[in-house]
């Protein structure tokens, strides 16, 4: 029997508890959850959130079929699989505010239903491609007369206040958000805000007044409680305002920094010419359509021309990294337009995101998620190799280490890109040499194809191990 | 905003006393984010406000009366 494994991440709300036993992924629901989760489940909620694609699809099973574990519970659930778990702060800003408008989407249609969130994590966000998709069934309670949102400061702290910190000053939010893992917190986000900006009614209600009320009672006496404070209520067209409000607000977000950034106009303006493109794609559309990936990860993915490719020729699913936000602004919108089963994620490759939180197990470094069938690294490895001063062979150990094939691009000295790149500093990188390339990706694997695509002498390698 | 403290520290009252225990979620909405919805919210309870702002002024004199300060009652709480 499959072993049964519980999800490191999570464990912080006692409803229940999410397993994962081979491709299938469970979530028991705990006795104390179980009067809510019949609510919300005999409401359609879930069927309807569900159908629309908001929510993940959910089957009840036997919990009998988890085993042990699952003894205790008073449901069990089925989830589908998603195909890779990615984190806010790998994210790029219209992914960000994809899952922000979401959850808000989500909050008002469960309103309708008398039905509230618990939480407004956006860890409970995930994504099939770049559409964004809410997790977590044990956040959906019955709504109680008059409740607060309880969840508002969460969201401001791990939607909102990123979203702010891109849109009004032009700084990305992802080293930030990985650095302090429950979001920005409001008063930060305060601090930093220009006056001008604090005086629309967004920003004052939103930023600068939960500051201020936060601040006016860790100073003040707690002597005062009192029990017809509870009483006080939230009514429910107000509930809805603020979600409201927020949405709108929310959508008419951009970046601050329109200006380009390094990749955003790359594939234009490069140096590469475009027979140069369209044999890589070529070649990469070969080995997808040999392998079939259920899952291609495309290292230096700029704006998708060669997960495109991959996808068209075979591949199931594509997940892009690159540390460009523009490049990842461009191909979260082309993956959104074209409909492709493919995720841009942020991500430098020299330095990957950790595993991090409790136990630094609670959400998982990209090693830990390692599940490629096939690597693209094309126009990557001169970027590590020379730009990172990574050693040539520990780059491609790491790379055909992180699939079982591939393709992987090398890009000689005598590049113009490579020759830009060694401009301003010492050539110290004796050891990057085609024939220095070849022999330590064929150390590793089988050569199964190897071709020349631009007059410079860029090559690509097609190398499987899986042999 | 000079003009909104006081109320805003009317408003910082409700927090600490209101049982926020009482929520169902398992999550702290934050003192912050609660009086604000209660702001946006209208605030049904401005009685029960208005006496808690009674109770603390009153508090204050007995503490000036007494030679305690009230920053220093701040300050213990920090």
């Amino acid at each position: 029997m499959t072993v049964v494994r519980p999800d490191p991440g999570s464990f912080r709300d006692p409803s229940g508890q999410v397993f994962r036993r081979g491709n299938g992924i469970f979530r028991t629901v705990a006795a104390r959850a179980a009067a809510d989760y019949e609510f919300v489940r005999d409401s359609g909620l879930f069927d309807r959130l569900s159908s629309k694609g908001l929510v993940l699809s959910t089957a009840e099973v036997s919990p009998d079929v988890l085993g042990p574990v699952a003894a205790a519970s008073r449901y069990l659930l089925q989830h589908p699989l998603i195909r890779f778990i990615s984190y806010p702060y790998e994210w790029s800003f219209p992914a960000l505010k994809a899952a922000a408008v979401l959850h808000l989407d989500v909050q008002l249609e469960a309103l309708e239903a008398g039905v509230s969130l618990s939480d407004a994590t956006a860890y409970n966000v995930q994504f099939n491609g770049p559409r964004p998709v809410f997790i977590d069934h044990l956040s959906f309670r019955r709504y109680r007369d008059g409740e607060i949102w309880a969840g508002h400061r969460q969201f401001c702290e791990q939607f909102l206040n990123p979203l702010l910190l891109r849109a009004f000053l032009g700084v990305p939010h992802n080293a930030w958000f990985r650095g302090s893992q429950e979001g920005l917190p409001t008063a930060e986000l305060n601090r930093l805000l220009p006056l001008r900006r604090k005086l629309g009614w967004n920003v004052l209600s939103q930023v600068v007044l939960p500051t201020t009320l936060e601040r006016s009672t860790r100073t003040a006496t707690a002597a005062l409680a009192s029990d017809k404070l509870g009483t006080l209520k939230l009514p429910r067209s107000s509930y809805r305002a603020l979600l409201q409000r927020l949405r709108d607000w929310i959508v008419r977000l951009d970046p601050a920094d329109t200006g380009k950034t390094v990749w955003r106009d790359y594939a234009g303006n490069h140096s590469y010419q475009s027979d140069e493109v369209k044999a890589k794609a070529a070649f990469v559309g070969e080995m997808a359509a040999a392998v079939r990936p259920g899952i291609l990860w495309d290292l230096g993915c700029n704006s998708g021309d060669y997960s495109k490719a991959a996808l068209a020729a075979g591949a199931q699913y594509a997940v892009g990294f690159d540390f460009d936000h523009g490049a990842l602004e461009a191909a979260f919108a082309r993956a959104k337009a074209e409909e492709l089963a493919f995720l841009p994620l942020l991500m430098d490759a020299a330095n990957p995101s950790p595993s991090q939180g409790w136990a630094e197990r609670e959400r998982q470094g990209l090693a830990a998620r390692a599940s490629a069938d096939a690597v693209l690294a094309l126009a990557f490895v001169h970027h590590l190799a020379i730009g990172r001063n990574v050693p040539l062979d520990r780059l491609i150990d790491w790379l055909v280490g992180l699939a079982p094939t591939g393709v992987v691009e090398f890009v000689p000295k005598s590049d113009p890109m490579v020759r830009r790149m060694l401009q301003l500093r010492e050539d110290v990188f004796d050891d990057y040499t085609e024939d220095a390339f070849l022999s330590a990706v064929g150390e590793r694997a089988r050569i199964v194809k190897s071709l020349i695509v631009s007059a410079a002498g860029r090559r690509l390698v097609w190398f499987d191990r899986s042999e | 905003m000079r003009a909104e403290l006081p109320f805003l520290g009317l408003m910082a009252l409700v927090a600490i006393a209101f049982p926020l225990s009482d929520a169902r979620a398992y999550l702290d909405p934050g003192t912050g984010s609660f009086i604000l919805q209660m702001l946006l919210g209208g605030i049904a309870g401005m009685a029960v406000v208005g006496k808690l702002y009674w109770t603390k002024l009153k508090l204050a004199l007995s503490r000036a009366l007494s030679g305690r300060s009230a920053s220093d009652d701040a300050e213990n709480h920090e």
